[in-house]
């Protein structure tokens, strides 16, 4: 990061090969489409190159990048809801929510597990089980306490202890829990 | 089911790797590669945050020296002990918070509602302890002069602190304008401790402490509208 900072080229290259991956699947994640994730991933991207000295070397890198990721979505949902609500008053069509239907097959088994669970416990178990954050970083990307993490992580294993332990549920999405 | 069993299960699907289009990355890096030159990045928080306690600092005492100097003068030395060094350690404390909002990815120690009540809390409380002269004259009148005066000087002290972290990037634009009101309030309440000479407890209690409160809410709002427009 701090030869990304530099100007250096490769290193740029190497970090959006690194952490690329990582948003992308973040966003496809939130509802999106791969269309959609695609779109965002780049637009993170610009934000991030435009705000890159905003990042300090020695403080966590993680943190950072998925701070910024966050608010992209958050401005992404923003604008989808006022193009829906602008289309829905001028075509005055029924109530209809605001998703994004991702293509067949790309919900995989993480999603499919943690669907019971609430957006923002799923967005906790993400950063820490698929970006390996820890709960200090998990805080620091969202802007909240370590206390109010560590709770939303406590709720989120006590609803997926019940999913997995109820009856009939004993298998995964896949086949492949237990 | 256990925690542990839990754990196991999720460590193993979240172990899938997630594929991009080799040609999206690539797009990625060259749009930024025309314009990727060094860049100086931001002073430590500690340095920040001091430059922001500074401002505040050299706002209110300007304040005072054109309004003058009598609420100070009429004060003990207990009294200006314990106000100025209330609002020292909140100032710096929403200093803090402020920068932490505008830089991606900081340690938040407190939260913006969190910050906003013990500033009231503790302001109310110094004032409850220091004052006891419970007469109510010009209750209303006085009372929005001092407000206007404070919210007044809390403007200079919100663009000069904006334009000390204009470098910064808040990813969460209401709470920054709430952090950033907060701030520039207490600017105004030190001015009003240095000039207002009313030492009527119900019109410090109200009015004086009133200024966080309605800066911090006047930033919050500004922080939304500018979310809106962009």
């Amino acid at each position: 990061m701090a030869r990304y900072q530099a100007g250096d080229f490769p290193a740029a290259t190497a970090l959006i090969q690194r952490i690329g991956p990582q948003l992308h699947r973040f966003f496809l994640a939130q509802f999106s489409s791969r269309a959609d994730a695609d779109d965002l991933l780049q637009e993170t991207w610009l934000r991030i190159h435009r705000v890159r000295h905003t990042y300090r070397p020695g403080e966590p890198v993680l943190p950072w990048f998925y701070a910024i990721a966050r608010r992209v979505r958050i401005d992404h949902f923003r604008r989808a809801s006022r193009t829906t609500a602008r289309e829905r008053s001028l075509e005055e069509a029924p109530d209809v929510a605001v998703t994004f239907p991702r293509e067949e097959g790309e919900l995989d088994d993480l999603e499919a597990l943690l669907a019971p669970l609430s957006e923002s416990q799923r967005e906790v178990i993400r950063m820490m089980k698929v970006a390996g954050m820890s709960l200090e970083e998990v805080a620091r990307a969202t802007s909240s306490s370590v206390g109010s993490v560590k709770q939303k992580v406590h709720r989120a294993y006590r609803n997926l202890r019940e999913q997995m332990s109820a009856p009939g549920l004993k298998k995964g999405p896949s086949g492949g829990l237990p | 089911m256990i925690d542990e069993q839990v754990d196991e299960v999720l460590k193993r699907v979240s172990r899938t790797a997630h594929e991009v289009e080799p040609a999206l990355l690539e797009r990625v890096a060259d749009s930024i590669h025309s314009s990727l030159q060094p860049v100086r990045p931001l002073p430590p928080t500690w340095v920040l945050t001091g430059a922001l306690v500074l401002i505040c600092a050299a706002v209110a005492v300007a304040g005072a020296a054109r309004t003058g100097f009598y609420g100070i003068e009429k004060l003990t030395v207990l009294e200006r002990l314990l106000i100025f060094t209330t609002l020292g350690i909140l100032a710096w404390v929403a200093g803090r918070e402020f920068v932490a909002e505008l830089i991606p990815g900081s340690r938040h120690r407190l939260s913006p509602g969190a910050l906003l009540t013990i500033a009231s809390v503790a302001l109310l409380a110094v004032f409850a302890l220091l004052f006891r002269n419970y007469r109510t004259e010009h209750f209303v009148s006085a009372g929005i002069a001092c407000l206007v005066t404070g919210l007044l000087l809390a403007i200079p002290a919100a663009l000069l602190s904006w334009l000390l972290m204009r470098r910064g990037f808040a990813v969460n634009s209401v709470s920054a304008g709430l952090v950033g009101g907060a701030l520039a309030g207490l600017c105004g309440v030190t001015m009003l401790e240095l000039h207002c000479a009313n030492f009527q407890a119900l019109h410090v209690l109200v009015w004086h402490t009133a200024v966080v409160s309605v800066s911090a809410a006047a930033g919050a709002l500004l922080g939304w509208a500018l979310c809106e427009v962009a």
